[in-house]
């Protein structure tokens, strides 16, 4: 039975009436209302509203989306091509959620990229002046 | 007037002069590097030449030697204000449309645009004029201070200090900063004034003598020192109408003290209390004029095009007339509930908005890859309405039909400030944004009971279809880079 989850919770579709009307865009008219939808991969907008889909289908091989599993540990990963400025933290620190952990420059913009929780610095993969590619692992946090 | 110009810049802005210059039946030359040979400018100029950088003067020279312009546009940024362009254009026999190397060069330098406007009368803020080191301390202001870039502007090399042992790693910071944008590490520093506004005015001036200005910007809307949101009239303004008339005045005196003639913006600080200090000058087209254009009807950049010809202006101060209120939204390929991470990346999809007045000046179009080499400005959403209750409500409905796919977009930020009380009021400082951001804002904000069901059924359909969720995007998506990356650990 094939399940379809909505950021991460199975839904049980509207039923209505629906028309492709570009490219990954959609018209849909449900009960009179009319709602026009985006997709984009896993990605559904309507109006200001996202919502990230996967769906469970036994045909299928494997599960489609939500690659991205919980990890024992919290890496620090570069979410897209720059370069490294600045390493702002050591081998061994203790630091809180939210601290700089390293910075990148991309776009002329340069970005610190923050621990997402708070722990031990056991691994720093980077230097400064290196070039990363979007999804390097810049430094792991235990 | 002019047969050809060339215009040495790329995006919004080049097809901004692009649109004059088609008006005016004069030719556009484009020049592009090497990431923008399919940008939108250089599908719509009449001709284009590879010049490899932006900031490459001897090539931008000999592509308008090989084309044979009459004149060249600089945009902004780039070499918008840098006075040795401007002399090699004029070298070379091409009309440079700006003002002369020699204004841009007193007015380039913020010390020096600080004794000048000071000189001629302009209000400046307290500060030293230059800090070659932080071991020289004793022209300091108290804490808290402001690091600039002596060659600054775009918030590159700023930071702000509260406290003496901070000073030492801010000032390596900012000086290494400014060093990489503008060659030029020096900075120098100014008393903080808390909560203050943001508020430029447009001025204008003929090369026969005659200046104007255009009324007031409010940029106060920023964040990292960048304008996020530029609007006419200012709120605070609107409260002390007798500020613009005073302001308008010691940006004239601040402009003819530097001999200047063509578009140029001066900014000041200002207060509640109506107390304004001269901030620097201008000497270019701001990326926010569009703003002053809907309030005051006039086109700027064929304004700059006919005074650069040697036109006198065809109005005087008395004639212009402010209608109306007009704000601008910029619109930038980064992520703001991901830390406004930049995002670059193919567009795979565009729904641009239109309507009453809406005007989209915009770079982009769906297949484009934004590069990673350039600032990620990506278009500019300007709107004007009869009031600025009505202004911001057409911003929210015209930004509902804007969607960038593929790429995140800074849209939901304009949401949550638009709808924010405080910026609804006008109560606004340049620490505003930031308080925002700090107090957290929801930029998925909770859908309606019927959206997932919606959601559902559009995912349904793609499923039955076996319309997989292909890339359209030839490159990697980086949910997929991430996620490889992450099961390879």
């Amino acid at each position: 039975m094939t399940v379809i989850r909505i950021d991460g919770e199975p839904v049980h579709p509207a039923s209505g009436d629906i028309v492709k009307t570009e490219p990954g865009v959609y018209s849909v008219l449900v009960d009179g209302a009319s709602y026009e939808v985006r997709v984009q991969e896993q990605q559904i907008s309507i109006g200001e509203h996202r919502f990230l889909f996967e769906i469970d289908d036994p045909r299928q091989w494997k599960r489609s989306g939500g690659a991205a599993g919980a990890h024992g540990r919290a890496s620090i990963v570069a979410p897209m091509p720059g370069k490294v400025v600045r390493v702002l933290v050591a081998i061994d620190d203790q630091v809180v959620a939210g601290q700089g952990i390293v910075v990148v420059e991309a776009m002329k913009m340069q970005n610190e990229l923050k621990a997402p929780r708070a722990g031990r610095v056991t691994a720093i993969l980077v230097a400064e002046h290196d070039g990363v590619n979007a999804g390097t692992v810049l430094a792991v946090i235990e | 007037m002019f047969r050809k110009i060339l215009i040495a810049n790329r995006g919004e802005i080049a097809l901004r002069v692009i649109r004059a210059l088609r008006e005016m039946g004069i030719r556009s030359v484009a020049v592009y590097s090497d990431v923008d040979r399919a940008s939108l400018h250089v599908r719509k100029a009449d001709e284009a030449a590879h010049i490899g950088n932006y900031l490459n003067i001897d090539h931008i020279v000999e592509a308008a030697r090989h084309h044979g312009v009459d004149a060249i546009h600089p945009g902004y940024g780039f070499l918008s204000e840098n006075a040795r362009f401007a002399q090699a254009c004029e070298d070379a026999g091409f009309v440079f449309i700006g003002p002369s190397p020699r204004s841009i060069q007193l007015m380039g330098s913020k010390t020096e645009a600080r004794r000048v406007a000071r000189d001629g009368g302009a209000p400046v803020v307290p500060g030293t004029e230059c800090l070659p080191g932080t071991e020289d301390l004793s022209d300091m202001p108290g804490f808290p201070v402001m690091l600039k870039a002596v060659a600054g502007g775009g918030g590159k090399g700023m930071r702000r200090v509260d406290r003496r042992q901070d000073l030492q790693s801010a000032f390596e910071a900012a000086s290494s900063e400014a060093l990489r944008a503008f060659g030029d590490g020096r900075i120098y520093v100014e008393k903080l004034i808390e909560n203050a506004r943001h508020i430029e005015i447009q001025v204008l001036g003929d090369k026969h003598g005659n200046m104007v200005h255009l009324g007031e910007r409010e940029c106060s809307v920023q964040r990292r020192h960048q304008k996020v949101i530029e609007e006419s009239p200012s709120p605070l303004v609107a409260r002390h109408p007798e500020l613009r008339q005073r302001m308008g005045e010691a940006a004239i005196r601040a402009a003819r003290a530097a001999g200047y003639f063509n578009a140029g913006t001066v900014e000041f600080l200002a207060d509640n209390s109506g107390n304004f200090y001269f901030l620097e000058m201008n000497t270019r087209l701001q990326v926010e004029h569009p703003v002053t254009e809907m309030v005051t009807g006039l086109d700027l950049v064929r304004l700059q095009i006919e005074i650069a010809a040697g036109a006198q202006l065809p109005f005087r101060q008395d004639d212009i007339a402010l209608r109306g209120a007009a704000l601008e939204c910029r619109i930038y390929a980064e992520d703001p509930a991901n830390n406004f991470f930049p995002s670059p990346g193919k567009i795979t999809q565009l729904a641009e908005p239109s309507g009453p007045g809406v005007r989209l000046d915009s770079g982009i179009y769906a297949g484009w890859t934004v590069p990673l080499d350039y600032d990620p400005m990506l278009a500019k959403l300007i709107v004007w309405a009869d009031t600025r209750e009505h202004a911001i409500e057409r911003a929210l409905r015209a930004l509902g039909e804007y969607h960038v796919g593929g790429i995140q977009s800074n849209i939901p930020l304009f949401r949550a400030i638009l709808n924010d009380p405080q910026f609804r009021a006008g109560d606004l400082h340049t620490g505003y944004l930031d308080q925002l951001l700090r107090n957290g804002i929801q930029f998925n904000p909770p859908a309606s009971a019927e959206l997932p069901a919606i959601a559902a059924l559009v995912a349904s359909r793609r499923n039955r279809t076996s319309e997989q969720p292909q890339s359209v995007s030839n490159e990697p998506s980086r949910w997929v880079t991430t996620g490889r990356a992450d099961l390879l650990r």
